[in-house]
């Protein structure tokens, strides 16, 4: 029954949704953009009720709820202010409302990485070019926005695109989330975090000599999680200590060993992009003055040829005539 | 030592439903779509860049979300390498928007409308 009836609920929601964002775009004269927006929160909602009807005893929790909204609105706003300062700052509000999701979904690192990252390294050096690279306001009409701005290009074709590859997007998932089955038994999870323990025999070490449980100079050797004990060398023998409470790897062991175990070689790709990417930054982004000082000097090099004089010299004659 | 509830943050299942996968994965491609009419309709460079990194920032909700949902951190490192890749594009893209400008005194992506491949 739910099977047949959500998926009409859910294209219906989504044709609203698609209305309200074609009349949310910035176009030249009449400009609804509320009415547009309210129109496109209440398809999207229909759309998350029809998802919330299709499995009652599933839906996520009330912060999900928040976040998402936050989200998607901002992230409306993103593409339908004119002002692109604005826009920005909009962005700004998706990323750190997306923050909040994945700290949800345990992430906590990455939505630390995300804020700090995304937020605060790349969206500052979009202020820095929307300031470096818009005209600014004539005195006399403050108000004025460059034309582009102002108007979109082909709403409706673009709404319609995306709005039917988002339908066909979710409707697989109402008809395909029931062979979706997780792959985790909770004994994976358990072993897979014991196999990191074992590789952190600092960390149960640090902690077994705060709390006192083995002496300054003894080491441990080897953790054995699935026993619960540590190898201690001690001065005088090999012992077994319990593993101490907290010794369970963080979110952040966790990444930092799947990042640096499984992905040795993505990491060096990593880099070599942001090299490829400061190396062709640098360059796009050179002044063009230094390219006339080369062709100067090339000049000068032909002068000098002529002439019987080495470049230096023309560039210091004519330097000093200069001054 | 219950490992389980400590991974699993406490309140949270230790396991997440299929359906409530659906919810994150509907809002990852709503984001995604919003995205990319934006970076359709919008005729300013610099908000057609941010509307590729609110296309980034949706497959990255995705990819979280499928990893809370195995319950492996594979996704998370992927989002890192989204990142990356998402600083770089910034910075070349953002490189690029500054010399076209210098060209033309205008962000409008129109006025480059005769580059035709």
């Amino acid at each position: 029954m739910t099977e047949i009836v959500s998926p009409y609920l859910l294209f219906i929601g989504l044709l609203i949704a698609g209305i309200g964002v074609a009349v949310a775009i910035p176009r030249r004269r009449v400009n609804p953009q509320a009415i547009g927006a309210v129109i496109a929160g209440g398809g999207l909602g229909l759309v998350l009720l029809s998802l919330a009807l299709t499995n009652p005893d599933a839906i996520p929790n009330l912060h999900f709820y928040v976040f998402g909204v936050i989200a998607l609105g901002s992230s409306l706003r993103v593409i339908t202010h004119p002002r692109p300062v604005y826009a920005a700052l909009f962005f700004i509000l998706t990323i750190l409302s997306s923050c909040g999701l994945y700290v949800i979904l345990a992430a906590e690192f990455l939505a630390f990485a995300l804020v700090i990252i995304y937020a605060g390294a790349i969206l500052i050096t979009y202020l820095f070019v929307i300031m470096l690279a818009t005209q600014a306001p004539s005195e006399d009409r403050i108000e004025v926005l460059a034309e582009y701005d102002v108007a979109g290009r082909e709403p409706v074709f673009a709404v319609t695109a995306s709005f039917v590859l988002l339908g066909a997007l979710t409707a697989l998932l109402f008809t395909g989330s029931a062979t979706l089955e997780s792959d985790a038994a909770p004994g994976d999870e358990a072993a897979r975090s014991m196999a990191v323990m074992e590789l952190m025999p600092g960390k149960a070490e640090r902690l077994l000599r705060e709390q006192g449980a083995i002496g300054k100079k003894d080491m441990v050797v080897k953790v054995h999680a699935a026993e619960g004990v540590a190898e201690v060398q001690t001065s005088e023998a090999l012992t077994t200590v319990p593993l101490p409470e907290g010794v369970e790897p963080t979110n952040v062991e966790l990444v930092g060993f799947d990042l640096l175990a499984e992905h040795p070689g993505t990491i060096e790709i990593a880099g070599i992009i942001l090299l490829m990417a400061m190396v062709g930054a640098t360059v796009l982004a050179r002044r063009q003055s230094e390219l006339e000082d080369e062709a100067k000097r090339r000049a000068s090099e032909a002068i000098a040829a002529r002439g019987g004089l080495t470049a230096d010299a023309v560039i210091a004659d004519t330097d000093g005539e200069a001054g | 030592m219950d490992m389980l509830t400590t991974l699993a943050q406490a309140d949270l299942p230790a396991a997440m439903a299929p359906a409530t996968l659906a919810h994150y994965l509907f809002l990852s491609a709503a984001m995604f779509a919003i995205g990319l009419i934006g970076f359709l309709t919008r005729r300013n460079l610099i908000v057609m860049f941010l509307c590729t990194e609110l296309m980034f920032q949706a497959a990255g909700i995705a990819l979280i979300a499928f990893s809370r949902f195995h319950m492996e951190q594979t996704g998370q490192t992927f989002v890192i390498f989204v990142l990356t890749v998402a600083a770089a594009e910034a910075a070349l893209a953002l490189a690029l928007v500054v010399l076209l400008f210098r060209r033309r005194d205008s962000l409008d992506a129109e006025q480059w409308s005769e580059m035709k491949g």
